[in-house]
């Protein structure tokens, strides 16, 4: 067995498509965290990273909370536009209202949508924020996983998992719709063998704090390389080292850091911040 | 550099199939990861009331291959003549330290069970290893208790029980934990691994609590450091990826990943 270079590895450029920037107390913090968030990506060759900041909990906050979370994100693009990247955060049954946020912030420089736990994604209330993705060719990011301990679904009712994301894939096969982090707690093997016969825009992200050896070899095996997409969703080093681990070819490995994020990118006229061939 | 991984295991998980669980394989994925040798116990025995039929195929399966993997005795103190089984798998079987199972085999932490084979292992010199997770909780089988080490309960236990050395594997949160809060218990001999904790960057709305082990480095900690992967049920790489990102000057990290497992648990092979 050869031994695996790690530290040729780390140079190797990958794009971190699920992570966060949070609201905080004051611009100054924000702009420590995400200057530290840069600096721990810069050292694992993450060239950019597409951030949120969702209201968690499954609590239906306000819309002005919600633009509030989005404003945040802009500014950490305005501050940081080689590295940072948005996904607008809305609430689905704002209906209207979600549907303009979502217009406002792609027309300010987002390239995707995130939603989080306050609806499923196969629930009637996404349908208008789906199509709406569809028409603005940019990627839905769910928060997702297949918990099944009483109290694990007590706090979390309606969290979306694999067998969701498929019925809804079926529904809109030309939605660029990605199951979040399959480490990020919930049955994986579950999760991501549900959505096996999804169609070709149907991806999930193999970012969280769960570094279960084989992860990332079942997503590739039940969805196809071109399908998994490299994340971190702040286990960064965990996250970069289960996909250097991962018993895949170096295309595949190509597919997940780099290429995937790429292709969701050039659906929208979009492109890498930075060009691959000159990172590292 | 040498890398030696105090956290690998052999044997069988009952509610997920694992790979690379034999000596050989498991040896054959840890060389591909660039780690030389490891400290390993049999997975099964976590489970088993009776551990020391586990201990004993353990130490046959690791005889041919014994400069690189060491065996480390598992211990149920709640089992009758567990003092018989801790005496032959150190005399005997020559293992090199134990892992105890407090939420498995249940018993508390730093209860009297706790303490009374904790002391007898720190009588023999011998390292204790606790999991603080065997496997994520959030994907926990029904049979699976599926609850984390009580990381107050191993503080307690290490300021109850004189001259004891203990390693907790597989943690995360090592910065908020007893261990390292209880200022009185920094000089003693405690030691987390590598396997879970971030180093960097975790997602905290706090700016003063984003940075994981570096914050835990920079206030000290470095000596309280110790590589392990949680072979097989982790990747092995991630834990080189932070240890390649360590903050630390490069004789620490060699200590860090090689000879700290090496001195703790007397094993004598050459740096």
């Amino acid at each position: 067995m050869v031994e695996l270079d790690i530290e040729e590895w780390l140079r190797y450029p990958k794009i971190d498509m699920h992570c966060h920037v949070w609201n905080l107390a004051n611009e100054k913090e924000e702009q420590v965290s995400s200057e530290q968030l840069i600096l721990a990506g810069e050292m694992l060759g993450i060239t950019e990273f597409w951030c949120s900041s969702p209201i968690i909990g499954g609590l239906i906050a306000s819309v002005e909370a919600v633009r509030e979370e989005n404003d945040t994100i802009l500014r950490a693009i305005k501050r940081h536009p080689q590295h940072i990247r948005g996904m607008c955060f809305v609430i689905p049954g704002h209906y209207q209202m979600a549907l303009d946020e979502i217009n406002r912030c792609l027309d300010s420089g987002m390239i995707g949508i995130k939603l989080y736990n306050q609806y499923r994604i196969n629930d009637p209330a996404v349908f208008p924020v789906i199509e709406l993705a569809i028409e603005r060719k940019v990627p839905i990011l769910e928060h997702a996983g297949y918990l099944h301990a009483r109290e694990d679904l007590d706090s979390q009712p309606l969290i979306s998992h694999g067998e969701h994301f498929a019925e809804v894939s079926a529904r809109y096969p030309e939605a660029m719709l990605i199951h979040a982090h399959i480490g990020g707690g919930g049955d994986w093997e579950h999760t991501v063998s549900a959505m096996r016969h999804g169609s070709p825009n149907l991806y999930c992200d193999v970012s969280g704090s769960n570094l279960d050896d084989g992860q990332v070899e079942w997503a590739v095996a039940e969805m196809g390389a071109e399908s998994v997409l490299f994340g971190t969703d702040g286990t960064m080093t965990g996250s970069v080292g289960k996909v250097i681990d991962a018993t895949l070819t170096e295309e595949d490995k190509s597919l997940i850091f780099w290429k995937n994020a790429e292709r969701i990118l050039a659906a929208q006229g979009a492109r890498p911040t930075q060009p691959r061939e000159v990172v590292g | 550099m040498n890398f030696f991984d105090l956290n690998a295991w052999l044997g069988v998980w009952p509610f997920r199939s694992l790979r690379d669980n034999t000596p050989q394989t498991l040896l054959a994925r840890l060389q591909r990861a660039g780690i030389k040798a490891a400290a390993v116990s049999q997975i099964e025995a976590a489970l088993h009331r009776n551990v020391q039929p586990a201990n004993e195929k353990l130490a046959e399966a690791v005889e041919p291959f014994k400069k690189q993997l060491f065996p480390m005795a598992t211990i149920n103190p709640r089992f009758p003549g567990w003092e018989e089984h801790l005496r032959r798998c150190h005399e005997v079987l020559g293992m090199k330290g134990v892992r105890l199972f407090p939420v498995y085999h249940d018993f508390a932490a730093d209860g009297i069970e706790a303490r009374r084979v904790v002391g007898a292992c720190a009588e023999r010199g011998l390292i204790v290893v606790m999991p603080h997770r065997l496997e994520d909780a959030r994907q926990r089988h029904w049979m699976d208790p599926g609850q984390t080490l009580d990381l107050n309960q191993v503080a307690n236990l290490i300021e109850a029980v004189p001259g004891v050395t203990i390693a907790v594997t597989n943690a995360r949160g090592i910065m908020g934990s007893a261990l390292w809060q209880r200022q009185e218990l920094r000089k003693k001999n405690w030691f987390f691994d590598l396997s879970l904790a971030e180093v960097h960057y975790v997602l905290h709305k706090d700016v003063n609590r984003m940075r994981e082990l570096a914050d835990f480095i920079d206030e000290g900690g470095a000596d309280h450091l110790v590589f392990g992967t949680h072979t097989p049920f982790s990747y092995p790489s991630a834990a080189r990826v932070k240890a390649a990102v360590l903050p630390v000057e490069p004789e620490t990290l060699k200590k860090i990943c090689w000879g700290r497992a090496n001195q703790l648990m007397r094993l004598g092979m050459p740096e």
